[in-house]
């Protein structure tokens, strides 16, 4: 979360950036982009 | 949940530099990996030795090996300053790896769970807020660090005190404190909430609920949850996001306070504000279990997107261990240390008393 009290129009906090990887990645396996992913 | 960044973007330079920061990134990222993956390899090496000889022995989960393996590191030969930053993305990961998880939840159970959970908090958070309070009046504790330690041990440990702290103008040495205590009491809970979970003989539901109610970082909270089992992983993790969710209210309300006294500035737009220090992460969370209750994911790509979670949580539970540094935790003064032990014993066993409630009444 972020830690301004009073946001920047053009800022970005690192949840944001964690968010917009999760959803790319999640992009990636609905089109069948990423091979399967084990564990 | 511990520090985050604001980055303003302003050109072609700034694009540069981000490039930069990305490959300073590495060798840290390279190390949460190696840690992490060590971990994994040891669960699966014991589990494939004691298998093979019959040998009945407990599994360990990768999540303490990479912990442990973590903590050794840190507290030996130390981490260089080249992997510093790298290692400290684990925040990063953590919340990528929450988003994802939102993927092994229809929302008509974050809606049933994240409702108890919501209303456990607010019970758990104004009685423990209020507990703090009394106790740093006791122990003679500086207002300010009273409030750090209360915000920091009632809702998300770490970023809490972070967020709070511009807002309530309270000086570093205050914050460094609290934090100090947050940490070391973080990882007292890490190993303890597990052994007591399962001497009380809790189900994966109410323990997750419990370490996800009562365990401070959100790193932590996860990590305490899955030592447990992965089913109480992911109620731990349903239950800290719920309460992270509330953060802003809480920080606001302290502002107010002390912007009222004459000894913070005064908050302007107050839906701002709350904006502000909303974690973004829980939207995320909330848009992939929408998605994955309508059906947008097959049942392959819904494993595969489970799998990337754990993947994430794996560089995570590294870095948990990576940046315990038990010596500068022992340096702190001992009576924000006892405030912070004492108030966690106390939501400890006000969050248990509540689980054992809802898990009778609310049909857990």
């Amino acid at each position: 979360m972020s830690n301004s009290t009073s946001p920047s129009r053009l800022s970005f906090s690192l949840d944001s950036y964690a968010v917009a990887l999760a959803l790319v990645l999640a992009l990636l396996v609905r089109l069948n982009l990423l091979p399967p992913i084990k564990w | 949940m511990a520090a985050t960044t604001t980055t303003p973007f302003h050109g072609v330079d700034d694009v540069i530099g981000l490039g930069r920061r990305i490959a300073a990134l590495i060798p840290g990222l390279l190390l949460l990996a190696a840690v992490g993956y060590a971990g994994k390899f040891i669960e699966q090496s014991i589990g494939a030795y004691t298998k093979a000889r019959h040998i009945a022995f407990p599994n360990i989960e990768y999540v303490l090996w990479a912990i442990v393996l973590g903590l050794i590191i840190a507290n030996t030969v130390g981490i260089p300053r080249i992997f510093a930053a790298g290692v400290a993305t684990y925040e990063f990961w953590l919340k990528a790896g929450i988003v994802l998880l939102g993927s092994r939840f229809l929302l008509g159970d974050v809606l049933h769970l994240g409702g108890i959970s919501l209303l456990l908090v607010a019970v758990a958070i104004t009685l423990s807020l209020t507990f703090m309070h009394i106790l740093g009046r006791v122990f003679r504790l500086k207002p300010k660090l009273t409030s750090l330690l209360a915000v920091g041990s009632s809702i998300c440990g770490v970023s809490a005190i972070i967020a709070a702290k511009p807002a309530i103008g309270a000086d570093d040495e205050d914050a460094s404190y609290a934090i100090a205590a947050i940490l070391a009491l973080g990882a007292i809970s890490l190993f303890t909430f597990p052994l007591i979970g399962h001497s009380l003989h809790l189900s994966d539901k109410a323990y997750g609920l419990w370490a996800g109610l009562a365990v401070d970082n959100t790193a932590e909270a996860t990590a305490a949850g899955a030592l447990y089992s992965d089913a109480a992983g992911k109620v731990a993790v349903l239950a800290k996001t719920t309460r992270n969710a509330l953060i802003g209210f809480i920080v606001l309300g302290y502002a107010l306070y002390w912007s009222s006294r004459g000894q913070a500035q005064a908050v302007g737009n107050k839906a701002a504000f709350l904006w502000g220090k909303f974690p973004k992460f829980v939207l995320g969370f909330l848009l992939i279990s929408l998605l994955a209750t309508l059906g947008f994911f097959t049942k392959p790509q819904l494993t595969s997107l489970a799998n990337l979670s754990r993947w994430a949580f794996l560089l995570t539970f590294a870095g948990v261990g990576l940046r315990t540094n038990l010596r500068e935790l022992g340096k702190q003064g001992w009576r924000p240390f006892a405030v912070g032990a004492i108030g966690e014993v106390f939501i400890a066993l006000l969050t248990l008393a509540l689980v054992y409630g809802a898990d009778r009444y609310l049909y857990l």
